[in-house]
């Protein structure tokens, strides 16, 4: 054992660190003499938080395989011997560092780091700064809270404050009113997604309640804890199936909520609202990944029915195809890349749907760094020249060299052309559900839709390479001229360019190999480079090639395809456009449907609930004032009373009660 | 005297309490209001004195005419109260309504 296994005890400094920099730069950031030292500040904290994250990946690199557990009882409810739960329910918080977790730690504080000193030149203007960096830092906190906790409840936690931090963040300038309906947006939708998953981890806990799996005392005493070893829960349980298929189903909306999967997508493209960096770190490389990591995680510890299993390469592959069918047409250059991250998160879903979970991981990881470059890069784009219409750019190449090499480097990465990252992970994802479709044929179309995806991720991330950048001149005459940004903007862009070309190739890197072996048993498995995916890697190069050729004929050197408005084509560009209309018919069903439930509740509330307390109110109020009215003072009132009293009295005993004698009988 | 049926002078005290009931709810002045309540207090103590008197047992005659002689001193008691009432809002009012001494207090 030597310092880096001494790290993996303490890996819980890194979310505390970043607690840290948020409570200071939230607190003192205004305080301070100029806005940007906020921002140094929370640099300084992310970059230790990057040191530790890297010595930590190193560590688990050396000794391959190693769990570390820290863990601390929260509470524990004690079990009276019988029922459900015998040994009572303890619910523990603590930090696992095993392979999985390392890796993403890598990728969070990387990534994290290098957007936060990129956010100095890039939000340099902006009067918000602290809030920004103090909001960055708590998303940061949160997300290596996701990455390290041990339990599914703990990591909702965390979940649940990466969903927050999105929202502040996307809603950054809450001025404009897109912006905060983006955020609202992004909030609900994620929202549902949310609810099911909780769901999800109560029906995980009911069904191993009773009967934990093998070896590992029982999730009751152990509260949902994921256990060491690499069969998965599932494997040694004999749960009830149906449980577990609807409790993996929740898992994945949860997960399909976070990740902006097909049906619950369209937050992603609106949560551009927020600042370009935002969207790198949140939107691209980090949080959106975390709805991966949890099926990942979730097939590592507990696995899923097959019939979930067939569900989530449905969905990954489907949103892998449909998602890239939009960015196709999107005049948005931010947008473009939104749906790409959509499209791409499919393809990591669908490995880890095909049960290849470590390599829907690879992808992330690699995907992680050429996203953020991708964004970073267009935001430099954005800050030159100060508008995210394409068609208005052109011509960027000369002014804004670095900016154009990044942007290509991170579009070939994604287009999925040898040796950049993005090629090793997205071939290893397909050659990966390749070998699976003999068992499972139905995963086909899944994977034909996949396939076909890379052709369209190819041509629309070069045709908003050629729209950006190639031509002479702006084709918007009036744009600002263009200038690369400050040294903290270029920095980031050379040293992500690194990653998308390198990251793909750390597959051939025995210890990092071992991180993936490691992670989980079988699944961790990359496929081997035999002649089928050899031929399948050249199908799908040659894909990509076409894709980057089309985007050329149609867009290079400046030009511009116009679309004839008589072509039949036509009415698939307006789909596209209007984004299927799921937009439109989420928003429909919200302003009619659930308004109208929403008006209803209302009414009930008001009208109802409210209107029996205040008509109790109303009536005591309206008898009382009446009988006040009898308190005149006036003597011969009273009197009047205490006479009509007596006549009363008397009538009662001289005609009621004989009557009543006589009719009833008795005396 | 005995030849006198009870119904009639029943009949006397019934007219006598209307009279006083009838005074006591239109009389707004507080000294007409005080006879009206001494009349329908007379219908009361007229009745003690009939049925003693009817009554063929001689205690129950004389107990009839004692209650009633009480009776008569605990009116004079309450008009006495009645009248101080009377001059003390006199005074202060420099009016003896009833319906404008409305508020229970001088």
């Amino acid at each position: 054992m030597d310092v880096f296994s001494g790290l993996f005890g303490v890996a819980y400094l890194i979310p505390l660190l970043m607690v840290a920099s948020f409570v200071v730069v939230g607190l003192a950031g205004k305080r301070l003499p100029r806005l940007e030292w906020g921002g140094w500040v929370a640099v300084g904290f992310a970059g230790a938080a990057m040191v530790l994250g890297v010595l930590i990946g190193a560590g688990e690199m050396l000794h391959p395989g190693t769990w570390t557990n820290v863990q601390y009882t929260w509470f524990h409810l004690p079990g009276n011997g019988t029922g459900p739960t015998p040994n009572g329910v303890r619910l523990v918080v603590g930090t696992l560092v095993d392979p999985i977790s390392a890796l993403l730690l890598v990728v969070v504080t990387v990534v994290g780091f290098l957007v936060l000193l990129y956010s100095i030149g890039y939000m340099h203007h902006d009067r918000g700064l602290p809030r920004y960096y103090a909001e960055l830092s708590l998303f940061l906190a949160a997300m290596t809270g996701v990455v390290l906790a041990n339990n599914l409840l703990e990591f909702f936690v965390f979940w649940e404050l990466v969903g927050v931090c999105s929202y502040f963040l996307i809603g950054f300038y809450y001025e404009k009113p897109s912006a905060a309906s983006a955020a609202k947006e992004a909030f609900l939708v994620t929202r549902v997604g949310d609810v099911m998953f909780l769901l999800g981890i109560f029906l995980y806990f009911s069904a191993f309640a009773t009967q934990g799996p093998a070896g590992t005392g029982g999730w009751a005493a152990s509260g949902f804890v994921f256990a060491h070893g690499s069969t998965p829960f599932l494997a040694g349980a004999s749960a009830n199936s149906t449980t577990l298929t609807v409790a993996g189903i929740m898992i994945l909306g949860g997960a399909a909520g976070k990740s902006a999967q097909f049906p619950l997508h369209v937050w992603l493209p609106d949560a551009m609202e927020g600042p370009t960096t935002v969207s790198a770190l949140i939107h691209a490389a980090t949080m959106v990944a975390a709805g991966v990591y949890l099926l990942a995680v979730t097939s590592v510890f507990i696995g899923f029915t097959s019939f979930d299993d067939l569900l989530i390469v449905a969905i990954g592959g489907f949103t892998a195809f449909y998602a890239a069918t939009m960015a196709v047409v999107h005049p948005d250059i931010k947008r473009v890349i939104a749906y790409s991250t959509i499209s791409q998160l499919g393809y990591m879903v669908l490995a880890v749907g095909a049960g290849f979970a470590m390599v829907g991981l690879f992808h992330l990881f690699t995907h992680a760094f050429f996203k953020a470059l991708l964004f970073l890069a267009a935001g430099s784009v954005i800050h030159a020249v100060g508008t995210q219409d394409l068609f208005k750019m052109g011509g960027l190449r000369k002014p804004m060299r670095l900016t154009a090499t990044a942007f290509a480097i991170g579009g070939l990465a994604l287009a999925g052309i040898p040796p950049f990252a993005g090629f090793w992970s997205k071939d290893d994802i397909l050659s990966a559900v390749y070998s699976q479709l003999g068992a499972h044929p139905a995963y086909w179309p899944f994977f034909l839709l996949a396939f076909a995806g890379v052709f369209l991720t190819a041509y629309y991330i070069f045709r908003a390479w050629f729209l950006a950048f190639s031509g002479d001149h702006p084709r918007d005459p009036t744009l600002p001229h263009a200038h690369e940004g400050p040294w903290v903007m270029q920095v980031p862009l050379v040293v992500l360019s690194a990653f998308a070309v390198g990251a793909g190739l750390f597959v051939f890197w025995p210890s990092f190999q071992g991180l993936l072996f490691h992670g989980l048993g079988a699944a961790g498995i990359p496929p081997t480079y035999g002649v089928t995916d050899l031929t399948l890697s050249a199908a799908s190069v040659a894909l990509a090639g076409a894709g980057i050729l089309l985007a050329w004929r149609l867009w290079g050197n400046g030009r511009v395809f116009v679309l004839a408005e008589s072509s039949p084509a036509q009415p698939i560009r307006r789909l596209l456009l209007n984004r299927y209309y799921f937009k439109a018919g989420y928003d429909w069903v919200g302003a009619r449907g659930l308004y109208t439930v929403a008006r209803a509740a209302d009414f009930f509330d008001r009208y109802v609930i409210d209107g029996t307390v205040h008509g109790f109110e109303r009536a005591f109020a309206y008898t009382s004032d009446r009988m006040r009215r009898i308190q005149s003072g006036v003597v011969s009132d009273y009197a009047a009373y205490v006479i009509a009293g007596l006549v009363a009295v008397f009538l009662l005993l001289l005609v009621v009660a004989p009557y009543l004698v006589a009719r009833l009988g008795g005396t | 005297m005995t030849s006198l049926p009870l119904v009639g002078f029943l009949a006397l005290s019934g007219a006598l309490l209307a009279v006083g009931v009838f005074g006591i709810l239109t009389r707004r002045n507080f000294i007409l209001l005080l006879i009206a309540i001494e009349i329908a207090m007379n219908a009361t103590i007229l009745n003690f004195v009939y049925f003693g008197a009817f009554s063929p047992s001689p205690a129950v005659t004389l107990m009839g005419q004692s209650i009633a002689v009480v009776l008569i001193g605990f009116a004079a008691t309450e008009v006495a109260v009645g009248l101080a009432i009377v001059l003390a809002l006199n005074r202060v009012r420099r009016s003896i309504n009833v319906a404008e001494a409305n508020e229970l207090r001088l």
